[in-house]
């Protein structure tokens, strides 16, 4: 099982905070993200990716507590009980 | 009610001994524009000892509904010395300086203190800001949009570093929406955290609290 986690605006729009999605083999962060709007059945995903399919500059993706700009993007493979988080921080002060 | 007087209410709740803490600490606050006005007017109405301030701007009109140290007739004004003389008018006994600049890859942060606020409004001056953290120094990171603000807490050389977390976190293009009432409380949050780190017990060590103020819910996010 994956443990899906939504902060600020993301958890707002899908009204919750957190999701279980089950693991198969191969999985990636695309593919979650994918399940996981399948799962929740309100469309998210244009306000995480780009026209292109690749993250928008704001939302920040964590596999592990390790963002995924240091990983391998949405082709960061993912196993069985890691933990996504996904968090548009504010930038202003 | 005497001088001696002064900080009698907060001794009342975490003891003399932090209270002593507290006036032998040094801070430097990064930015005191909407978080780092209150977070200094807080930290020296508790009476910290030393207070290093950074901020190249200049007072505008669109500051006055969240920059709580100043007023009208600054406008135009460059922040830096209004801060130093505003905190000076509230507690004459916290030491206050200037240090002029921009922070960038030079920007060098003073060795004697014990954790830096990013009171910033801007990711790059924050990477810039972070890259100048002593190793072993804490780093208390507070952000915010309209209704939504972070907080979090990282040890320098020891933590991951703030531009790999906040890796593609880019600037908005557009003014960011900053109402008075949530720069106190994010401002707030972060001053609790400063405290906590000048007594060697940070709560947020790690670990982001990310406020949402449309519905008063925090959570965390470990980091």
């Amino acid at each position: 099982m994956l443990q899906i986690q939504f902060f600020s605006l993301i958890r707002m729009l899908l009204k919750r905070d957190a999701i279980d999605i089950p693991w198969a083999d191969g999985d990636t962060v695309q593919s979650v993200l994918e399940k996981t709007q399948q799962q929740i059945a309100t469309p998210f995903l244009h306000k995480l990716l780009d026209e292109q399919g690749a993250p928008h500059a704001g939302t920040i993706i964590l596999v592990n507590r390790k963002n995924i700009l240091h990983l391998q993007g949405l082709q960061t493979p993912v196993a069985d009980g890691d933990v996504l988080a996904f968090f548009p921080p504010g930038a202003g002060g | 009610m005497a001088e001696p007087d002064r900080y009698d209410r907060q001794v009342l709740h975490w003891g003399a001994k932090r209270q002593q803490i507290i006036q032998k600490s040094s801070l430097l606050i990064a930015g005191v524009g909407g978080l780092g006005a209150t977070v200094s007017q807080l930290l020296v109405r508790s009476g910290i000892g030393r207070l290093y301030l950074v901020d190249d701007g200049r007072l505008d009109w669109p500051d006055l509904n969240r920059q709580t140290l100043y007023g009208e007739k600054d406008v135009g004004r460059p922040k830096l010395p209004l801060a130093k003389e505003r905190l000076n008018q509230i507690n004459a006994s916290t030491e206050i300086i200037e240090l002029h600049g921009r922070i960038d890859d030079a920007f060098e942060v003073p060795v004697d203190v014990a954790g830096v606020a990013d009171c910033l409004d801007n990711y790059q001056s924050r990477f810039a800001l972070y890259r100048a953290v002593p190793k072993g120094t804490y780093f208390v990171h507070g952000g915010l949009s309209g209704d939504h603000g972070q907080v979090l807490t990282l040890k320098a050389g020891e933590s991951q570093p703030f531009d790999e977390v906040f890796a593609g976190a880019v600037q908005p293009q557009d003014n960011i929406p900053v109402t008075p009432d949530n720069v106190v409380i994010i401002a707030g949050l972060m001053v609790n955290e400063l405290f906590r780190i000048l007594w060697k017990t940070p709560k947020l060590l790690d670990r982001c609290l990310v406020v949402d103020l449309d519905d008063f819910n925090m959570a965390f996010l470990d980091i």
